[in-house]
């Protein structure tokens, strides 16, 4: 039985990477590469990313994404983009990746997925301990810290609570020093994250 | 350097009186005719400016204050108290229990209205040889107005006056009231001049909660 093969384009990064990448997938079995403008459009487009601002290139729905990176800085992805392999990865694995995405499937790198998970589980420990100092923060500071969230100035504060201005810059004294922020602006992001 | 027990037991003693919310009184006497009068109140705005109190006391309900409605309130909430409050630091308190003013009591007819008509000539008399603040606010004027208060008073019926009576203990709840929510604080209380014989005993129970002294010592 014939396998047909699956065209590969390489784009993005330097001209030297892509190079070196487009001889790569070559030598893989069942991969060939093409290029990203020919007609019929590649099945697959390994696009080098360099940093998370690259702009990714509009594509045909024929093709598919499969995004090279190091690094796991990413908080939204394209439809397009089917796949994520990490830089260190094999070349076999670039070649698995390949045909998983082109057979429609996804693929992300076991060291990204890792990477991932890690910084989300330390973002939401982060937030924990935030909740956690704020539940020691007494009624009337977090009373205070949510009008904070709200955009209120001191005297606003204090004119609600019916509390002076300086008492007010106390209650925010006393609240700085327990979340370990030091500026207003600090205190307002972590009341307006965990409402 | 050393202290004898008697030098660090006064030393305590002034650290604690320091400590100690202090509270002010001054009389308003925008009341004291029953028609609107050019009443100058650069000179009462003087006065809170310059005490800057962390916290103000003034005669209004909290309701029309959270409503921003001064249409009620007395002249001198509505355009000498507000205006500062606006622009400065000072908080306002809202601690009148309701809007019933002291010249709300005066009897419709008989003789009784025109002996308290009488008195009240007799305090715009007053109020015109005073004429300043700080004289208003003096012993001399104070003993003068609360006698003529106190005989106005006596012209009332006896549910007039239980119902002032009243209404001067809830607003001396209020303020002590605010003074508990945030102690160690300066705190000025503004109010129509008739009720200071009244309200300052009231506030004198609690010289456990507060230090009442003058409005320059403030």
């Amino acid at each position: 039985m014939m396998h047909r093969e699956i065209t590969v384009s390489v784009g993005g990064g330097r001209e030297l990477d892509r190079a070196g990448l487009a001889a790569l997938i070559t030598r893989l079995p069942g991969l060939r590469v093409v290029p990203v403008d020919q007609i019929p459009p590649p099945q697959v487009l390994v696009w080098e990313r360099l940093t998370g601002a690259d702009e990714l290139p509009s594509v045909t729905s024929d093709t598919v994404i499969l995004l090279l990176t190091e690094d796991e800085g990413f908080e939204s992805l394209t439809k397009t983009i089917a796949g994520i392999i990490s830089r260190d990865e094999s070349p076999a694995a670039l070649g698995i990746a390949v045909r998983q995405v082109a057979g429609g499937e996804q693929y992300l790198s076991p060291a990204l997925a890792v990477a991932i998970l890690q910084k989300r589980q330390a973002k939401s420990s982060v937030k924990e301990i935030q909740k956690s100092v704020i539940e020691s923060l007494t009624d009337r500071e977090r009373e205070i810290l949510d009008l904070v969230g709200q955009g209120m100035s001191n005297k606003a504060i204090a004119s609600r609570l019916y509390l002076s201005v300086r008492t007010v810059e106390g209650h925010l004294a006393s609240i700085y020093l327990r979340l370990s922020v030091h500026s207003r602006t600090e205190a307002m992001l972590i009341a307006v994250k965990i409402r | 350097m050393r202290f004898t027990s008697l030098e660090l037991g006064i030393i305590l003693l002034k650290m604690n009186a320091s400590l100690r919310t202090h509270l002010a009184i001054i009389g308003t006497m925008s009341d004291l005719h029953r028609q609107p009068i050019s009443y100058d109140l650069d000179c009462l705005q003087k006065i809170i400016a310059d005490v800057s109190p962390d916290l103000l006391c003034a005669e209004i309900t909290m309701e029309d204050w959270e409503r921003e409605d001064f249409s009620r309130a007395a002249v001198e909430v509505r355009e000498a108290l507000a205006p500062v409050i606006a622009s400065t630091d000072i908080v306002l308190i809202p601690v009148a229990p309701t809007l019933e003013r002291y010249a709300d009591f005066t009897p419709d007819s008989g003789w009784r209205r025109s002996f308290v008509l009488t008195f009240d000539r007799l305090l715009r008399w007053g109020q015109i040889q005073a004429d300043d603040a700080r004289t208003v606010n003096g012993p001399w004027f104070g003993a003068f107005c609360h006698t003529i208060c106190w005989l106005t008073e006596s012209l009332w019926s006896a549910e007039e006056r239980a119902a002032w009576e009243r209404q001067n203990r809830a607003l001396a709840e209020n303020i002590v009231r605010a003074v508990q929510r945030d102690r160690e604080r300066r705190v000025l209380v503004a109010v129509q001049c008739q009720r200071l014989h009244r309200l300052i005993p009231l506030l004198r129970a609690h010289n456990d909660l507060f230090r009442i002294v003058d409005y320059q010592d403030l």
